[in-house]
């Protein structure tokens, strides 16, 4: 017994920070190690910078090289377009739309709306499920009762439908989107997974040990619980991305958002002006936005089941 | 056991009240009412208000809606004011059962197959196609699909018509309605769907497979004939075509639409099964690979996806507006959209409801399933 015990050497406070740093990016690295086997997971990841570059690309462009009266998303117009709709030229990469607007343009400010729509209901959504199914899974008892009986009412709630509602009571922005679905993706679905995963960590000897040496509950929550449901809540995030950008989406071609261009808007406004037969001639407003949102929820889908592979390590070494 | 049911069955009661509660002061926070449509004067507004109950205190009017529920009342429908609520809905269901729950099912049972065989040709080029049909499909968006098969099958190839649910040519001289033969519609599907599975099972006791084979194609095109027989004899298999022409591209988008998710969620149950003992003693015993894929794995696999299926069938009533705004289908979807519109309260409250009670009953059903099926649960709930 004693001969395992190593005198422990006297660190700053820096330095365990330094140390603990250290940890976490061997772990990162090796997570990527794994990552980087999954070649789906590997074109999600591709697919996401593709569209991160969109996003930086379209504040640049409007600096730089387009012009803000004829390339604005919104409010730009082209005089030296006769008729519009217009074909790709080398002029607008992508046509014009009913309106004389250009498409690329519109397509490039309709990536930045979709990740802001995607991550906000992703860090709503997984805050409150990691918060709330943690504390449901390790106290027990009447907080468990009362907070599963809240996620037994969330999981019962349609977004779409709640969101169509609450589209006449309030102005539908990105932001009000994206935190109604995260509450009820987070509250709903979500903490009654997140809490049966806890059930089984709750368990585990370590929280034991914790708890023996002293630790409050909060302490063992704050230092245990929630940094081991990580893993989980990073999946969880990446696929709530998925969700919340197809509801925005529909949303919009609803026309019920407060939005003024996003992908779901350019397809409304897209088969308004063009009627949807003879899209051979005119497909450069419809086709581009459909295809993006596609690949954007799949580019997310891909690399969260790339993540689960790696989270769960049943199915790892297959 | 008994005390587990009960308490669960408790807690479902508790949150379908705080449901309703929920939503019925999300209704009452809309900023109209429904007789701000109409053009009344103040006085008679005043009149309408009372006698659509709008004028009674809010708490009241509450009860009257939870008391109603209860006893199976939904109230009645402001925009077709004397019908209740139930026979509104009632007469949307066949549209929504015979294309929607259709599709769920044909979606389901192709996400099963396919999940089953890529799961078990496990690498490969095969698997990694059908796993990027099966993301695009689980991600690619409702009313864009829409219109592609509209473009592609309606209007370039012109094989099937999309204007609207029926063709009025032919429908105009007859004396039923679409909701009449719709119901019928189901039935029959019904119908062939359970004779195709009884003819299953009652084969199984034979031995040779290839008697078995003839017995089970041959029973299942008699069991096809007889529907379309039965329906000829009652002089209307035109319009059941006709419906089921209209039907098809619907029919298609929504399978597309969903059967992925299934597809995926099969190969990774199937895949947690493969790796057990009892597939390895089932190889050992000499089993045939098809005989171990479908009987061992496939049947253990099975379950979590039965249980996704049950939870999201009620979900269908209200997942699908896209899909019927773009082929003019008018069900329940389309319903919801009107009664936002027309501030419809008892109408929207009546679905949204329904929805949530189905929903909430297979929650409970399964949760008790659960328990009921794995011995471990059952003997934590004692202790």
């Amino acid at each position: 017994m004693a001969k395992h015990v190593i005198a422990a050497p006297e660190y700053t406070t820096l330095e365990i920070y330094w140390q603990g740093l250290r940890a976490r990016w061997g772990q990162i690295c090796s997570g990527w190690w794994e990552f980087r086997r999954n070649p789906l997971g590997v074109i999600g990841l591709a697919l996401i910078v593709v569209f991160a570059l969109m996003v930086i690309a379209h504040p640049i462009l409007m600096g730089t090289i387009w012009r803000p009266t004829i390339y604005d998303p919104y409010l730009g117009f082209d005089t030296t377009i006769l008729t519009n709709p217009s074909p790709p030229t080398s002029r607008h990469l992508l046509g014009t739309d009913g309106m004389g607007r250009d498409v690329f343009s519109q397509l490039l400010f309709g990536a930045q709306m979709s990740f802001r729509v995607g991550i906000t209901a992703a860090i709503i959504a997984v805050t409150l499920s990691t918060i709330f199914g943690g504390m449901a899974g390790y106290f027990g008892g009447g907080v468990d009762l009362i907070l599963m009986g809240l996620s037994d009412v969330f999981v019962l709630l349609p977004a779409l439908v709640i969101m169509l509602i609450l589209g006449l009571l309030v102005r539908l922005d990105w932001f009000l989107i994206a935190l109604i679905f995260g509450v009820l993706t987070g509250l709903g679905s979500q903490s009654i997974v997140v809490k049966s995963h806890t059930l089984t960590i709750s368990t585990k000897p370590y929280i034991e040990a914790a708890r023996t040496a002293g630790g409050s509950h909060w302490h063992v929550l704050l230092k245990h619980i929630f940094p081991s449901l990580m893993p989980l809540a990073l999946v969880h995030a990446v696929m709530t991305v998925v969700g919340a950008v197809l509801t925005e989406s529909l949303l919009s071609f609803f026309s019920r958002t407060h939005e003024y261009m996003t992908w779901g808007s350019m397809i409304w406004l897209g088969q308004r002006t063009f009627r949807w037969f003879g899209m051979g001639r005119q497909w450069n407003a419809l086709v581009p936005p459909a295809i993006a949102i596609m690949l954007f929820c799949s580019a997310f889908y891909l690399v969260g089941r790339a993540l689960d592979d790696i989270v769960n390590p049943r199915l790892r070494n297959r | 056991m008994s005390k587990f049911i009960l308490r669960r069955v408790i807690r479902g009661i508790v949150a379908i009240i705080t449901f309703q509660t929920l939503l019925f002061f999300l209704m009452q926070a809309l900023p109209y009412d429904f007789t701000a449509f109409l053009v009344l004067s103040p006085a008679s507004r005043r009149l309408a208000q009372t006698d659509l109950g709008q004028d009674l205190p809010l708490w009241q009017q509450y009860f009257s809606w939870l008391g109603g529920f209860f006893r199976f009342d939904l109230g009645r429908s402001f925009m077709a004011w004397p019908t209740p609520v139930s026979t509104v809905l009632l007469g949307r269901a066949p549209r929504t059962l015979v294309l929607f729950f259709m599709a769920a099912v044909l979606a389901y049972l192709l996400g099963i197959w396919l999940g089953k065989m890529i799961a078990w040709r496990r690498g490969g080029i095969f698997e990694f196609g059908v796993t990027l049909v099966g993301v695009a499909s689980y991600t690619s968006f409702a009313p864009f699909l829409g219109f592609l098969l509209i473009n592609i099958f309606g209007w370039h190839l012109g094989w099937f018509p999309f204007h609207s649910m029926v063709d009025h040519n032919i429908w105009y001289k007859e004396t039923v309605t679409v909701d009449w033969v719709l119901m019928r519609l189901v039935f029959s599907v019904v119908y062939v769907m359970v004779g195709i599975w009884v003819l299953g099972w009652m084969s199984r006791r034979i031995r040779f497979r290839r008697r078995r084979r003839a017995l089970k194609l041959g029973g299942s095109v008699l069991i096809f004939l007889s529907a379309v027989i039965w329906w000829d004899q009652i002089g209307y298999l035109h319009l059941a075509l006709d419906v089921l022409e209209h039907m098809a591209l619907p029919l298609v988008s929504v399978v597309l639409l969903s059967f992925g998710e299934t597809m995926l969620l099969m190969r990774t149950t199937m895949l947690e099964t493969i790796e057990d003992e009892y597939v390895l003693t089932a190889r050992a015993k000499g089993l045939s690979e098809a005989a171990i894929r479908e009987r061992h794995v496939a049947r253990n696999a099975f379950l979590p996806v039965l249980s996704r299926l049950l939870l999201n069938l009620p979900l269908v009533l209200t997942g699908s507006l896209a899909i019927e705004m773009v082929f003019q289908w008018q069900a329940m979807g389309e319903l919801i959209f009107v009664a936002i519109d027309f501030q419809d309260i008892p109408l929207l409250l009546g679905i949204l409801s329904i929805v949530g009670v189905l929903a909430l009953i297979g929650h409970v059903v399964l949760d008790i399933l659960h328990v009921y099926m794995d011995p471990r649960l059952r003997f934590a709930e004692r202790s």
